[in-house]
C-alpha cells in the first residue's frame, strides 16, 4: 500500500511497543514530541529504554530512560511520564525529562512481580495492575519520592491487563478471562460491579487488553480484548454489555478485525454520526488498532472505518489530546506511523 | 577445532587453513583461568557467539589451601568489533537489513497469492502454466520495482542547489544489494525495454559505477579524484587529469558531465574570451557534438543528454547524420589555429572516442565493465543476445585483466553465459539469503530452463526443490533473530514440501513468558489454520503460569485450550486447599478465579464444583445474617450433594455448614425427600468412612451427629407439616 500524504512511517531500528503523545508546551524548542518504548534484543543491557522523540524527526531521540526490562504500559500526565516493565517496576520521568532526575518503585515482592500491564495516572495518583493480581496506587511523584500503596492482593488468582481511572474515587481494571472489574474506593476499596464480557462462538472467555472512559461519561468503559472484541459496558446496566465488534456475535456489530485488539481509546475528533441521539444513549466513536494491522473507528451500529491497514501488527496508538486529528501508532516492523486527519477525509466518509 | 594456548596472555589463535589470506585474526579472551591451561573447548553458541571453555589440569597442586578456579566458560561475540574486516564498501548495517525484510514481505506474499490463483486458474482451464501466462511477468515487474524500492532510490533529491562545479551529482549511496537487483531485473524481466538492454547496461554502469572496484580505478574514482583537486586549480584545461577524466566520462556515455566539464575551459571565462574566440568555438562545437549524440532508447531521464531513437532505422540515420558531423569537426581546418596543444589533443580524443576508435576507448576506461560499456555506445549500438555480449564480456576481460572480479561482475559474467546455476551461486555468494530467495521469482519469470531447474524436486536435497531450499534457508536466518521471526511463517508456509513441519517447530518454539507474545504466536497459528499446534501453545503457557503462582492466568490459558485433564488436575489442588481453609471464609481471594470460571461451566471440568460451592458459601452467610431467605441456600445445598461432581469429602463439611440454619427454624426448611436424599448421602459417607482411602477433615468428631440430629428434627417437623 502506497503511503498517502497523511500517513507517514519512520523507522526506528529497534522494536517499538508502546507510543504516546506528550503534551506539549509552548516553552519546548523541538515541536511537539512523542514518547516510544523500544526494545532491541542486540544491544545488550540497553535492551529496553523509553525515546522521547520529536515529532519533526522521529529518527533521533532527543532523550531516553533505560528500563531494567521490556515495557508494558506507558502513561503520560501532565507532570511525568510512567513507564512499567515486564520486571514489576514503575519508572517515573519528570517533564523535564531529565534522566537524572528519574524515579521508580522496583519490582519485586514488595510491589508487583511480573508484567505490569493496567497504569494509568489519576488526579492524584497513579493505579497499576499487574498480571500478578495485585493492585497498588502510587502517589507523591512529584516531590521526587514515591509511595506504593497495595489496594488489593488477589496473589495470582486473577491476573490484570488493563487499568483506567474513572473519577478520582472510582477505576476499572480487566484482565485474562475475568472481564471488567469496578473498583470504589469509597466502598472500602473493593470491586462493586463486574461483567465478564460478551465473547462467543465457543470462546467463553476473553483477555481484555485496553480499557477507556471518556471524561464527560464516567459510567461507561469501552473495553478491547482478545478475537476481536470491542464493547462497552455501561455502569447503569451492569448485566448488559453493549458489542461495539467482535466475532461470532449474531448481527449486531460487524468485527472489524478477528485477531487482538491491543489498544482502544475514545475518539474526540470523529463526530458521531448522530448528533442528536448522542447526547444520551449511543456510545461515542472509538478507535482501535490490531494485531493484524487493521486503525479503524467502530461505531455502535455503524460500519467501522477503516483509517489503516498495515501488513504487520499495530501494538499501540495514540491520539494527540491537543491536536485530536493526529494519531500516532507503534508498528511491528520496527516503525512508528504518524496520521493526521484531515476535514476533506472525514467529508467522504 | 582445538586451539592452542599460547604463552603470551592466553590469547587463542584461530588456524586458518589458507595460506595468504593476512594475518589471521586475534581475539584476547579474559577468561581468568590461571595457566596452565590444560584443555580448550570451542563450539558455537547461537548466533556469532562463540563458546570457549578453558579448563586447568585436574589435581594440581592447590597452592596455598585457595579455592582456584579450575576452568571458565567465556562467550565470544565475533560479530562486534570487525577484526579483520577489510570491506571498506558500504556496508548494510542490520537494522537497515531487517527494514528491506519487512518490506519485501507484502510483495513476496502478494506475488505468491497471484501465482496461486494463476495455477489455479490454470488448472481449471487448461490454459498454460503460470510464467506463460500474458499478464505474469508484468505481476514480476511490478514486484520488482516493489523490492527495488526499497534498497533505496537512486534518482537524487528532486529540490537542491547544485554547485555549477561539482561533476559528480550527489545522491544516496548505492548499495551492492540494490545493483545485484537492478541488474537481474534488466536482463530476465523487463520485456518492455528488452530491445534497447545496451542502453540500460550503459545507465545502470552510471549508476554503480562506484561498486565496481576498490583496488583498481574507475570512471567514477577518476572523476571523484579530479573532483577534489578542482578547487586548486588555476587554468583546469592544462591539467591532464582534466582530459583523462572527460574523456572516461564520454567513453562510458555520462554526456550530461562531459558536456558540464567542457565549460570548466578556461576560453569560457570573460577575460579571455576575445584571444581564445577559435579555441572556445571548438570546445563548444564537441560540447553540441557530444549532446546530440544518438542514442537507441525509448527516452532520458531528466537532466541526461543525447537525442532519443526508438527504433532502429531512425537511429541508423541519425547515426550516420552525427557521425558525419563528427567527421567533418575531425577534418576541420580549425584546429590549426588552435593555439592550445592541449586542448587540441584533448578535444580531438574525445572525437576519436565519438568515431568508436577501439583503442581510445581502452585508453579511456579503466574497468573491462566500462570498456563493455562504451562499445554498446560507440562501437556496437546494435549488440543483441546472450551470445554475442558474452563473446565481447570475453574481449573486454581480455584487454583489461586487472579489473579482478567481484560479486557484481561475476553476476554479470553469469547472466551472460546464460548459466542460471552460475548466477545463483553468484547470488547465494555475494549477497546472501534475502537476495537469493526474492530473485527466484525474476529469474524464473520468462525463462522455462531456469523454472524447471528451480523447481524440479530433488532426491539429494531431501526431495525438495532448490527454490524451497532457498527459502527455507532464508526462512531460517529470519527465525534467528527475535525481531524477524514473525515473518518467517509467510517464507515457510510458500514452501510445500517441509514448510509447515518447520513451522509448526518455529511456532512451538516460541517464548511462552509473556502474554502478549503468546497471543501474537496463537494469531500466526490462526492465519495458517494450526489449531493443534495453538492448543499445545496454550497448554504450556498455562502450566507456565501456572507454575509460577499465576493460578488465574494458568486456567485461563488451560481453559482456552479445552484442556479438561489440567483444569480437573488443578481443580483437585484447590480441593485441596480449601478443605483446609473452608471456616476461615477467605472466599474473597478466590474471588476472581472463581469469577474467571464464569457461568458456562461446561469448560471448567472439576472446578465447576468450586463456582457453585462460593455461591452455596454466599448465600448461607446472607441466610443466617436474616439478608435472605433460607430457602436459596438450601435449593444449592441440594443441588451441590445431588451433582456428581461434588467430591465425596466435601459432603460433610456442606452439611455441617448448614447445621445452624437448619436449627435456626422452627418451620421445616425440607421437604421430605430432600431430607431423605442427605440422609443417605450421610449414611453413604459414614460407610466410605470404614474404607481405607478416606480423607479425613478438620470437622470435630461430633459433626456427623450434629448433622444427623439436625436432619432428623427437620425430617420430623417435615412430616408432620405435611399435609
Amino acid at each position: 500500500m502506497a503511503d498517502s500524504p497523511s500517513f507517514r512511517r519512520h523507522p526506528l531500528a529497534s522494536s517499538v511497543d508502546l507510543v504516546r503523545w506528550l503534551p506539549s508546551s509552548s516553552t519546548s524548542p523541538s515541536g511537539r514530541l512523542l514518547a516510544a518504548a523500544v526494545h532491541d534484543p542486540t544491544s545488550g543491557p540497553a535492551a529496553s529504554s523509553i525515546h522521547l522523540l520529536p515529532l519533526s524527526d522521529p529518527g533521533s531521540p532527543l532523550a531516553s530512560l533505560q528500563l531494567p526490562s521490556r515495557a508494558t504500559a506507558l502513561r503520560c500526565s501532565p507532570a511525568a511520564l510512567a513507564a512499567a516493565t515486564s520486571s514489576g517496576s514503575l519508572h517515573f520521568l519528570p517533564s523535564s525529562f531529565d534522566s537524572d532526575a528519574a524515579v521508580s518503585v522496583p519490582g519485586g515482592a514488595g510491589f508487583h512481580v511480573g508484567p505490569v500491564r493496567g497504569l494509568d495516572c489519576g488526579e492524584e495518583e497513579w493505579v497499576t495492575a499487574g498480571e500478578d493480581g495485585r493492585v497498588h496506587l502510587v502517589g507523591g511523584a512529584a516531590d521526587g519520592r514515591v509511595v506504593a500503596r497495595r489496594l488489593w492482593d488477589g496473589k495470582g488468582m486473577s491476573g490484570y491487563e488493563a487499568a483506567r481511572w474513572a473519577s478520582p474515587v472510582e477505576f476499572a481494571t480487566g484482565g485474562a478471562g475475568c472481564g471488567v472489574q469496578w473498583w470504589d474506593r469509597r466502598k472500602g476499596d473493593a470491586v462493586v460491579a463486574q461483567c465478564n464480557g460478551i465473547w462467543g462462538r465457543g470462546i467463553v472467555t476473553g483477555m481484555v487488553h485496553s480499557i477507556d472512559i471518556h471524561p464527560s461519561r464516567k459510567h461507561i468503559c469501552v473495553v478491547g480484548g482478545s478475537s476481536g472484541t470491542i464493547f462497552a459496558w455501561d455502569l447503569r446496566w451492569p448485566q448488559q454489555p453493549i458489542p461495539l465488534s467482535g466475532v461470532g456475535l449474531n448481527g449486531t456489530a460487524e468485527p472489524v478485525c478477528e485477531s487482538e485488539v491491543w489498544e482502544v481509546l475514545f475518539d474526540t475528533y470523529t463526530q458521531s454520526s448522530d448528533i442528536i441521539s448522542s447526547a444520551s444513549a449511543r456510545i461515542l466513536p472509538v478507535m482501535m488498532c490490531s494485531e493484524d494491522g487493521i486503525l479503524a473507528v467502530v461505531e455502535q451500529d455503524e460500519r467501522p472505518f477503516e483509517l489503516l491497514a498495515e501488513a504487520c501488527a499495530i501494538n499501540s496508538f495514540d491520539i494527540d489530546p491537543q491536536n485530536p486529528s493526529d494519531v500516532v501508532c507503534a508498528l511491528e516492523w520496527e516503525s512508528i506511523g504518524v496520521l493526521t486527519r484531515g476535514r476533506d477525509a472525514m467529508a467522504e466518509e | 577445532m582445538p586451539g592452542m594456548p599460547t604463552d603470551g596472555g592466553g590469547a587463542i589463535v584461530p588456524f586458518t587453513g589458507e595460506p595468504g589470506q593476512g594475518a589471521p585474526p586475534v581475539r584476547p579472551i579474559r577468561h581468568g583461568v590461571a595457566p596452565p591451561i590444560f584443555r580448550t573447548y570451542v563450539s558455537w553458541s547461537s548466533g556469532n557467539l562463540l563458546q570457549v571453555a578453558c579448563l586447568r589440569p585436574p589435581n594440581s597442586e592447590g597452592g596455598g589451601g585457595t579455592v582456584e578456579v579450575v576452568g571458565s566458560v567465556v562467550e565470544v561475540n565475533l560479530g562486534d568489533g570487525g577484526s579483520g574486516g577489510s570491506e571498506a564498501e558500504e556496508k548494510i548495517d542490520e537494522a537497515e537489513m531487517r527494514r528491506i525484510e519487512y518490506g519485501s514481505v507484502p510483495a513476496f506474499a502478494l506475488l505468491q497469492s497471484r501465482k496461486n490463483s494463476l495455477a489455479d486458474a490454470a488448472t481449471m482451464s487448461h490454459v498454460p502454466s503460470v510464467p506463460d501466462h500474458e499478464e505474469w511477468w508484468q505481476y514480476v515487474l511490478e514486484y520488482s520495482k516493489t523490492i527495488g524500492n526499497l534498497l533505496g532510490n537512486p534518482d537524487p533529491p528532486v529540490f537542491m542547489i547544485e554547485d555549477p562545479m561539482t561533476i559528480l551529482k550527489f545522491r544516496e549511496k548505492p548499495t551492492s544489494l540494490r545493483a545485484a537487483w537492478e541488474l537481474l531485473e534488466i536482463f530476465y524481466v523487463d520485456k518492455h525495454l528488452q530491445g534497447w538492454l545496451p542502453e540500460r547496461l550503459v545507465d545502470w554502469l552510471a549508476d554503480f559505477d562506484s561498486l565496481l572496484s576498490t583496488m583498481v580505478s574507475t570512471v567514477y574514482s577518476k572523476l571523484s579524484n579530479f573532483q577534489k583537486k578542482l578547487i586548486n586549480l588555476q587554468i583546469v584545461e592544462d591539467d591532464p587529469d582534466y582530459w583523462n577524466g572527460l574523456s572516461a566520462a564520454l567513453s562510458v556515455g555520462w554526456l550530461d558531465i562531459v558536456v558540464n566539464m567542457l565549460r570548466f575551459h578556461g576560453s569560457y571565462q570573460l577575460d579571455q574570451m576575445d584571444n581564445r574566440e577559435t579555441e572556445n568555438g571548438l570546445v563548444e562545437a564537441v560540447a553540441v557534438l557530444v549532446s546530440t549524440m544518438p542514442r537507441l532508447r525509448p527516452n532520458l531521464p531528466t537532466g541526461k543528454l543525447g537525442q532519443c531513437c526508438k527504433t532502429r532505422p531512425d537511429f541508423i540515420k541519425a547515426w550516420e547524420k552525427w557521425r558525419g558531423q563528427v567527421t567533418k569537426l575531425e577534418c576541420s581546418a580549425f584546429w590549426i589555429q588552435c593555439g592550445h596543444q592541449k586542448t587540441r589533443d584533448g578535444l580531438k580524443n574525445l572525437l576519436h572516442i565519438m568515431m568508436g576508435n577501439v583503442n581510445k576507448l581502452t585508453d579511456a576506461t579503466s574497468h573491462w565493465l566500462e570498456l563493455f560499456a562504451s562499445h554498446f555506445l560507440y562501437i556496437k549500438p546494435f549488440t543483441v543476445g546472450f551470445e554475442g555480449m558474452h563473446h565481447l564480456a570475453q574481449k573486454c576481460i581480455q584487454l583489461k585483466p586487472s579489473s579482478g572480479t567481484n560479486g557484481l561482475t561475476g553476476l554479470i559474467l553469469g547472466v551472460l553465459s546464460e548459466n542460471t546455476e552460475v548466477v545463483l551461486a553468484e547470488c547465494t555468494k555475494n549477497f546472501g539469503p534475502w537476495l537469493v530467495t526474492h530473485a527466484m521469482e525474476l529469474l524464473t519469470a520468462d525463462n522455462d530452463y531456469a523454472d524447471v531447474m528451480l523447481h524440479e524436486e530433488r532426491p539429494n536435497l531431501g526431495g525438495i526443490s532448490i527454490e524451497e531450499l532457498h527459502r527455507l534457508v532464508y526462512a531460517q536466518v529470519l527465525c534467528s533473530h527475535s525481531l524477524t521471526w514473525q515473518i518467517a511463517p509467510t517464507y515457510l508456509s510458500s514452501c510445500l514440501n517441509q514448510g509447515l513441519g518447520l513451522l509448526e517447530i518455529l511456532l512451538l518454539k516460541q517464548p511462552i513468558q509473556d502474554n502478549c507474545l503468546v497471543l501474537k504466536t496463537l494469531e500466526i497459528c490462526r492465519l495458517y489454520e494450526l489449531e493443534n499446534v495453538s492448543t499445545i501453545i496454550m497448554k504450556i503457557a498455562g502450566i507456565y503460569h501456572w507454575k509460577h503462582g499465576r493460578k488465574g492466568t494458568g486456567v485461563y490459558w488451560f481453559q482456552q485450550a479445552h484442556d479438561k485433564v489440567c483444569l480437573d488436575r488443578i481443580a483437585q489442588q484447590l480441593f485441596e486447599h480449601i478443605g483446609k481453609s473452608v471456616t476461615d471464609d477467605s472466599f474473597k481471594q478466590w474471588e476472581g478465579l472463581l469469577e474467571l470460571l464464569g457461568s458456562d461451566i461446561g469448560s471448567a471440568g472439576g472446578l465447576e464444583f468450586l463456582h457453585r460451592y462460593r455461591d452455596f458459601k454466599k448465600s448461607l452467610q446472607q441466610a443466617l445474617d436474616r439478608r435472605c431467605g433460607a430457602r436459596q441456600t438450601v435449593d444449592f445445598l441440594i443441588q451441590l450433594m445431588k451433582n456428581p461432581s461434588t467430591p465425596q469429602r466435601f459432603w460433610l463439611p456442606l452439611l455441617h455448614d448448614s447445621v445452624e440454619l437448619l436449627n435456626s427454624k422452627l418451620s421445616p426448611l425440607m421437604n421430605v425427600a430432600e431430607t431423605t436424599l442427605l440422609l443417605n448421602k450421610l449414611q453413604e459417607l459414614s460407610m466410605a468412612k470404614l474404607r481405607p482411602d478416606f480423607s479425613s477433615n478438620h470437622l470435630p468428631s461430633h459433626a456427623i451427629s450434629s448433622v444427623r440430629l439436625a436432619l432428623a428434627s427437620n425430617l420430623a417437623r417435615a412430616i408432620l407439616g405435611d399435609p
